[in-house]
């Protein structure tokens, strides 16, 4: 046992009331009573294939087994399970030398990993996370969701939090003097919102659409018969009014593009029309010469009006109506995308921006759900304001700190309240209040600490209060709901079958889109398109439209998976995927119309559907002017099979000599790159992987020629089978379904724990892999497994 | 996305597509803000540093010539208005910042030292040198420095394999482990420079309500450290030291009000579109920082390492990352050389800009020194020696330009870093693997 003399397994009051809980813990509990399995040697094929190499004397690679392979397997977990990882994957032995035959992989495989789950079962080993982990911007705004019911913009309030391990919720633990400051302006902007009070003067806000979206199409979610324009979900502070203006795209002269004859623009708020305007060329004047244009600068200047609102949050739409004449120049066009004034430009005005000011003519703060929220209780005099104020602190506090509260956590509150009403209202005590809740490191910081008085290096079962943000931060990127902590505070949640009925209600919750939008955008990269802009002249007709499309197509796609709780290896073989019009075109789909996204079944040689047949990670595995199979290949290692490339050697100016012809193909090029040891040592893994991918463009199309010459698109994973076409590797990928799941699981549990997957969570990988085997890898399979293993549900004392 | 204070500007920080509109603003301010400058007796010091990705193109940057610069390389040209206060030094070098990586390049620019190479939270790299000028110089204005970046959205798996995104994202560190989040949006900058407007007494109001605020979370994070262990109550003990630096900027804040009444600010309100114009934007709002001595110590990432931006309006399509990888086709150094003009010249509009703004006997640049460069040599092989790196602005007189030092041998460019702490005022006897100072700088 690597550690079974310094880690002791307490048995806490936690674990008292836990008793019947997980396997895991009884088996852990009743170990002193068990006796002793016989210690597992290494399986003698080790020796045969893997000692000549990984000798004392070469130690190839910097390991050596000679040694290792003569004691018990549990006494060196780590060395074994880097070994398991690189014959799983078949890396080991290299290609070339002698190898193994499958079932002689397998049994050794086998071998290895009961040695070293047995010994894992005995003496669980969690790992630690982080005491103390600043919520990430995402589950900020996510909280304040479901705190306040208020949609905020965080962006616009935080800073970006940084990544580590692929996922942004690792590297959280520091408070900077610029973050605490913002903090503090986010908290003070949140709470006025939230209480609905006037600041000094009107605010404002302006809403740029995308410079490079098309807009001579219908935009999803505007009436139909409109054409481009922008749908804006937007918070407004106060039942009041408030001004809406509109400025049109200009190119470089400072002329309105597109503006050749007149366009009618609708403003609509929930979608009823609240003013129509009309914008004209300006008149020519007579007698000046035809090449003379007149300027543009006063066309939209009438563009504002200002409406009534009531307070909260409402769509604001502004498009303009559909001309019936431009028809017949969009088909003259080649293109989809228009928006540069030189390549292909607009050919009717576009929105440029949307800018909101005001209240004007307050009314005051209306009747908001963010106020319903809030204000649970209304005090009728005086006298009861206290009482109130208390009982609004209670239930905010609760939900805010993610547990039962008690008086003292009341005390700061209460005194920011009191202070606050001593100069003003009782609302503005209340927002005082609310300001103090949101800046506490209560609600910033999620604390997980050791329970007082457990011994250093103790397994112990998280708390169910723990277990409960756990969950709600995993599941939903945000806090848990009354219902999940009203389990927790009854110390109910880590019973198997509660804990199950919860995880599938939260599943079957909409916040678990956040498994989507926050997990698999950065899982997948999804995150990048947004920085990523294809070179124009090279690809003219990618527009924001097409980005958008693109994410929105996986986005449903990953969606699709979780809803219907499919098989996590449908991500790579399903034959369905979710297009629009424009995302139809660009992938040479017919029949499909229109802006709304449906979803559609392809077969055949041509098929979509499938991860790596999508175009947002083709694009994002792409540089700006060609595929790049380095990219392909490494992202796939690293995110489909968990087996990233080494990292950058050391000794990289050992390049210097890398001259490399760029004229020829990318293949060739690479292949003479290659030809080069140092490089080839990790190149041969990825390279082959990428290049079967070629017929995919920079952004995604399917293509059968690169300047003239045909694609070759085979092959190869590092196990060394060969294959062609995205269709091979698919099946290739398919054919270990274990590793595909096995690297998914990993990136569930990183993002889950927030730290990186070590060795010796290796264990708690197999168990939830091999158990949802039985399930055919059903996704909700998967993330129960992840949160019944033994890092999600324990920790280790410090 | 709400937004409730201050009016949308009657006079637009930044309208359209151009970022030259500043300007008027820039002269609003100048009547309550030359209260603080101060006198040539006592001259402000003020320090810079900007942060280029992925080297240069080396022989294109190089002027020819030494000792005295009295011609340009083609990437430098633009800086012609400002030769004189021009010091370009070659073969300097960061041992540091091996193995040759982006993460590392970034992460050993301003520390000299090296990133451990994890991915967790035990990252530790050290204090950098704006960090130490501003524990010394900062101390006196409401920012103690101010870190500011180009790029808004974030990315992920993006970083050097191995290193947490931290050391590539972040150029500045208070202490080993302290990264500074630098902050990209205009609007966001000017906030923190100079509050949300109002009157007075509204922001005397407003300062008063963060203070109680802060004394607030200074008792829950204090109940909180009784709670925890020893080792993460040190980490909570760092918190507190936070609190205590944002406590410190209020009072001076609140300070300042009393007797620095603000013009009527407009606040810029969007990102601009155009990679230039925001950057010139973000270079407009050093000025203002500066001329109103907000703060005396910047640091600006005028993009991040690997970054695959592309610099159309400079003529280049390419995505600069790949094209640093030229494999020494020339037609794609010449690209990457037009990307590295580019970001020189948006550096020359910074100089100008300060020179043309008067501060005491002279210009605002008299009391500046920036060092602009970056922590990778030649991109095409991930090295760190022979780094572009110049040295521009009076430091009060401290520094004077017009110089091209050429070094017989790689030098570490912590030696730099050491000599322009003493230019700003700050003695130390060496800074990470410093072997002596930049001899040259100081003789003159």
């Amino acid at each position: 046992m690597f550690n079974a003399r310094r880690v002791r397994v307490w048995v806490g009051p936690a674990a008292l009331v836990a008793a019947g809980g997980l396997t895991l813990t009884v088996q852990a509990q009743q170990r002193p009573a068990v006796p002793s399995s016989p210690a597992a040697g290494a399986p003698p094929v080790i020796n045969r294939y893997c000692v000549s190499c990984h000798s004392e004397r070469l130690k190839t690679g910097g390991l050596s087994l000679e040694k290792v392979v003569a004691s018990d397997v549990d006494r060196n977990p780590d060395v074994w399970e880097k070994v398991l990882r690189k014959i799983r994957a078949r890396q080991m032995p290299p290609i070339g030398m002698p190898r193994p035959d499958e079932a002689t992989y397998d049994a050794a495989i086998a071998s290895l990993e009961s040695s070293l789950d047995r010994a894992a079962a005995a003496a669980p080993n969690p790992g630690r996370t982080a005491t103390l982990r600043r919520l990430t911007r995402t589950e900020y705004q996510n909280a304040i969701r479901d705190l306040l019911a208020l949609e905020i913009d965080v962006s616009s309030l935080l800073p970006a939090d940084d990544s580590s391990y692929g996922f942004d919720n690792v590297t959280v633990g520091d408070l900077s003097p610029t973050l605490l400051d913002r903090y503090i302006s986010a908290a003070e902007k949140i709470s006025r919102v939230a209480v609905g009070r006037p600041g000094v003067s009107p605010g404002g806000d302006t809403i740029r659409t995308q410079p490079d979206l098309t807009q001579e199409e219908h935009i999803e979610g505007l009436p139909i018969g409109t054409r481009g324009g922008a749908l804006i979900n937007y918070t407004f502070p106060m039942d009041g009014e408030y001004e809406i203006q509109i400025r049109l795209t200009r190119d470089r002269n400072e002329h309105v593009e597109g503006l050749n004859e007149a366009h009618d623009i609708e403003v609509l708020l929930d979608r009823e029309r609240v003013q129509l305007f009309t914008v004209k060329p300006p008149q020519r004047e007579s007698g000046i010469s035809e090449d003379y244009q007149p300027s543009h600068a006063t066309v939209d200047q009438h563009l504002k009006v200002r409406v009534p609102v009531s307070a909260g949050s409402h769509a604001l739409g502004v498009t303009f109506l559909k001309n019936p004449s431009a028809l017949l120049e969009t088909a003259r066009q080649p293109y989809q995308a228009h928006f540069n004034s030189y390549r292909h430009p607009r050919i009717q005005p576009a929105i440029y921006s949307i800018t909101i000011i005001g209240p004007y003519a307050v009314k005051g703060p209306g009747d908001t759900p963010t106020r319903r929220r809030l204000f649970v209780s209304r005090p009728t005099n005086a006298a009861e304001e206290e009482r109130s104020a208390k009982r609004i602190l209670a239930a905010l506090t609760r939900r805010a700190y993610r547990r039962p509260v008690t008086d003292v956590d009341l005390q700061g509150p209460l005194d920011l309240y009191r202070n606050a009403r001593a100069s003003g209202d009782f609302e503005a005590g209340i927002e005082m209040a609310l300001s103090g809740v949101l800046v506490s490191p209560e609600f910033l910081f999620r604390v997980e600490e050791d329970p007082a008085g457990t011994p250093p290096n103790t397994v112990y079962r998280i708390s169910d209060l723990q277990l409960a943000s756990r969950l709600s931060f995993f599941l939903w990127s945000s806090i848990p709901d009354d219902e999940l902590l009203d389990v927790a505070a009854a110390g109910k949640l880590h019973e198997p079958a509660v804990l199950e009925r919860q995880v599938r209600r939260m599943l079957a919750d909409d916040r678990s889109r956040a498994l989507v939008n926050n997990f698999a955008s950065q899982w997948l990269r999804l995150r990048n398109l947004a920085s990523i802009t294809p070179d124009m002249r090279l690809f003219p007709d990618f527009d924001d439209n097409l980005r958008q499309a693109f994410r929105e197509e996986t986005e449903l796609f990953v969606d699709s998976i979780l809803r219907e709780d499919r098989s996590a290896l449908d991500l790579l073989r399903a034959n369905y995927t979710f297009v629009n019009e424009r995302l139809a075109k660009h992938y040479g789909i017919p029949h499909v119309y229109g802006s709304r996204f449906r979803r559609v079944t392809l077969d055949g040689d041509d098929r979509r559907g499938g991860l790596l047949r999508q175009g947002s990670i083709l694009t994002v595995t792409s540089y700006a002017t060609r595929t790049s199979p380095v990219i392909r290949g490494k992202w796939i290692l690293d995110n489909l099979l968990g087996v990233p490339p080494p990292p950058p050697l050391p000794d990289v100016p050992a390049l210097k000599d890398n001259t490399v012809d760029g004229n020829l193909t990318v293949r060739k090029r690479l292949a003479e790159h290659r030809t080069n040891a140092t490089c080839a040592a990790c190149h041969n893994l990825m390279d082959p992987i990428g290049l079967s991918l070629e017929k995919f463009d920079a952004v995604g199309r399917r293509r059968t020629v690169e300047e003239g010459t045909p694609i070759d698109v085979s092959g190869a994973l590092p196990d060394g089978s060969h294959f062609t076409d995205v269709d091979g590797l698919e099946h290739a990928l398919l054919g270990r379904p274990e590793l595909f799941v096995g690297a998914f699981a990993e990136k569930l549990l990183t993002y889950a724990l927030g730290r990186g997957v070590e060795t010796y969570d290796a264990p708690a990988i197999r168990t939830i892999v091999r158990e949802s085997r039985a399930q055919d890898y059903r996704v909700s399979s998967i993330l129960l497994g992840i949160v019944k293993s033994t890092p999600f549900q324990m920790r280790k004392s410090r | 996305m709400i937004i409730t204070k201050k009016a949308l500007p009657r006079r637009t920080f930044l309208r359209g597509m151009g970022a030259s509109l500043a300007l008027p603003l820039l002269d609003a301010m100048v009547p309550s803000m030359t209260a603080l400058a101060k006198t040539a007796a006592d001259p402000v010091r003020r320090l810079g540093f900007i942060y280029i990705p992925m080297g240069c193109d080396i022989g294109r940057w190089t002027p020819p010539g030494e000792g005295k610069l009295t011609e340009l390389s083609p990437t430098l040209q633009s800086l012609a208005p400002v030769i004189d206060q021009l010091t370009v030094i070659t073969n300097l070098e960061l041992r540091n910042a091996y193995p040759g990586t982006h993460a590392t390049s970034n992460a050993a620019f301003l520390s000299a030292a090296t990133a451990k190479w994890t991915e967790s939270t035990d990252y530790y790299l050290g204090t950098t040198v704006d960090q130490v000028a501003a524990k010394q110089i900062g101390q006196q204005t409401l920012l103690p420095s101010l870190e500011l970046a180009m790029d808004l959205l974030q990315t992920v798996g993006q970083c050097d394999n191995g290193y947490a995104c931290v050391y590539q994202n972040n150029l500045s560190w208070s202490s080993p482990t302290t990264p500074l989040p630098a902050e990209a949006h205009p609007r966001i900058v000017f906030e923190r420079l100079f509050g949300e407007g109002g009157s007075a007494a509204d922001r005397r109001a407003a300062l008063q309500r963060r203070a109680s605020l802060l004394d607030w979370v200074r008792e829950d994070i204090a109940r909180l450290q009784r709670q925890l262990g020893p080792d993460d109550r040190a980490r909570v003990g760092q918190y507190l030291e936070t609190v205590r630096e944002v406590e410190r900027r209020i009072q001076k804040a609140e300070a300042d009000s009393a007797e620095n009444h603000l013009p009527d600010l407009d606040r810029p309100i969007g990102v601009p579109v155009s990679y230039g114009d925001h950057a010139r934007l973000m270079f407009d709002l050093q000025v203002l920082a500066l001329q109103g001595d907000v703060t005396r110590v910047i640091t600006f990432q005028l993009a991040r390492e690997t970054s695959t931006r592309t610099y159309n309006e400079a003529g280049v399509a390419d995505p600069h990352h790949p094209l640093t990888h030229h494999g020494n086709n020339p037609e794609k150094i010449a690209r990457m050389a037009k990307i590295n003009a580019f970001h020189v010249s948006l550096f020359a509009y910074f100089l100008e800009k300060l020179k043309a703004t008067p501060e005491g006997e002279g210009s605002l640049l008299d009391h500046t020194v920036y060092l602009y460069g970056s922590g990778m040599g030649n991109p095409n092989v991930h090295d760190h020696m022979n780094l572009p790196i110049l040295v521009a602005g009076g430091g009060a007189g401290a520094v004077k330009g017009g110089r091209h030092i050429k070094y017989a041998e790689q030098t570490p460019l912590a030696n730099l870093h050491l000599t322009l702490l003493e230019k700003a005022g700050v003695r130390m006897d060496a800074f990470a693997d410093s072997k002596g100072k930049v001899d040259e700088l100081l003789a003159l």
